[in-house]
């Protein structure tokens, strides 16, 4: 009977372990597998500059949402899907763009809300964006010219 | 049985094809870009006028660019939420002072290009939405990617952003004016814009 007692104790805690485990994995890596709370809109970028899935979506610097996924669709540019908090709707001329914090931080997704009376609906897309820019081409082209 | 599946998949493989085509956007010179081009071809014509006197110049390119770009639009995208929150009479100042604005800095701009060359390099439509890429090549032989974003207006399309660089001008002003708005208050941004415009067209 006593043992039976310590080897359910045993159990338990590991039971518990796991659970705490799997729970922490999913906060860190940002995975929302359970209930995500938000719906998701597209963006279409020329140039996505290495933006990674789990990078923040800030509207004003406050994180609004997160990028959920990345692939190249078949215009050869890069398809950006986003998931927006809900609450926090977003008007038909907003822009996204993709942007650094610092000098060589990471990227992050900026949106800056627009004025029209249309909202984006859920699976809609951002319309107007503007790319990642690439500072050092640009300098060089400015310094050195074209050939 | 197993011949049916076959069957089954080669007509959704075959169906699916069939559908490919419509959903890739027309990559070639459309609609969309011979309007940008009649405006750019107008501007450059202008410009390469020699016997045009400053000010008449400077009157007929307001004239093209006015007809193919939508003020209004650029003016409420730029000033982004707060313009829902403007009354009428206010908007409409601010749409003036916003083309004032934006005359001044660019037609200045575009004054100053002589040998400059446009090539355009695709389009992509969108229902009543639109990009043109363009590149305009210096005499220098430097490419300055610029990509006109215009929406259908009867069989018109006007330019509501322009993105230079990969730089928007509609959100380079709207996050300008946000902080200005911000840091100080609608009023403000009205005198700033005011003076801007007022000490540019001296």
């Amino acid at each position: 009977m006593k043992k039976i007692d310590l080897e359910a104790a045993v159990g338990f805690f590991l039971l518990i372990g796991i659970f705490s485990l799997g729970y922490i994995s999913v906060k860190m890596g940002k995975l929302e597998v359970i209930g995500s709370k938000g719906y998701t809109v597209y963006a279409e970028f020329e140039q996505a500059g290495g933006i990674k899935p789990g990078a923040d979506v800030q509207i004003a610097g406050v994180t609004v949402g997160m990028v959920s996924g990345i692939r190249l669709d078949k215009n050869y540019e890069a398809l950006v899907s986003i998931q927006i908090d809900n609450g926090v709707r977003l008007q038909e001329d907003a822009i996204a763009s993709i942007k650094t914090s610092g000098l060589i931080g990471e990227k992050f997704v900026q949106i800056s809300p627009g004025a029209s009376e249309k909202y984006i609906p859920a699976g809609g897309r951002i319309r107007d964006t503007e790319s990642a820019i690439d500072i050092e081409s640009m300098i060089s082209k400015y310094i050195f010219g074209k050939i | 049985m197993k011949k049916s599946l076959y069957g089954a998949i080669c007509v959704v493989f075959i169906f699916c094809l069939s559908l490919a085509p419509a959903a890739v956007p027309t990559a070639c010179a459309g609609d969309a870009t011979d309007q940008i081009r009649e405006t750019a071809d107008a501007v450059i014509a202008v410009l390469n006028n020699k016997e045009l006197r400053k000010p008449e110049r400077r009157k007929q390119l307001r004239e093209i660019v006015d007809k193919r770009f939508d003020f209004a639009e650029m003016a409420k995208r730029s000033l982004g939420p707060e313009w829902n929150r403007r009354a009428p009479e206010e908007k409409k100042e601010f749409v003036s002072l916003f083309s004032d604005l934006l005359e001044n800095t660019y037609i200045r701009k575009i004054e100053r290009y002589e040998h400059e060359k446009v090539i355009y390099t695709g389009e992509r439509v969108e229902g009543s939405y639109a990009a043109v890429r363009t590149k305009v090549v210096t005499d220098q032989g430097v490419e300055i990617p610029v990509e006109y974003r215009i929406f259908k207006k009867g069989t018109k399309w006007e330019v509501y952003d322009i993105i230079i660089e990969g730089v928007s001008l509609v959100n380079n002003y709207r996050s300008q004016f946000s902080s200005i708005i911000n840091s100080d208050t609608y009023a403000g941004l009205v005198k700033k814009l005011k003076e801007k415009v007022k000490k540019e067209s001296e």
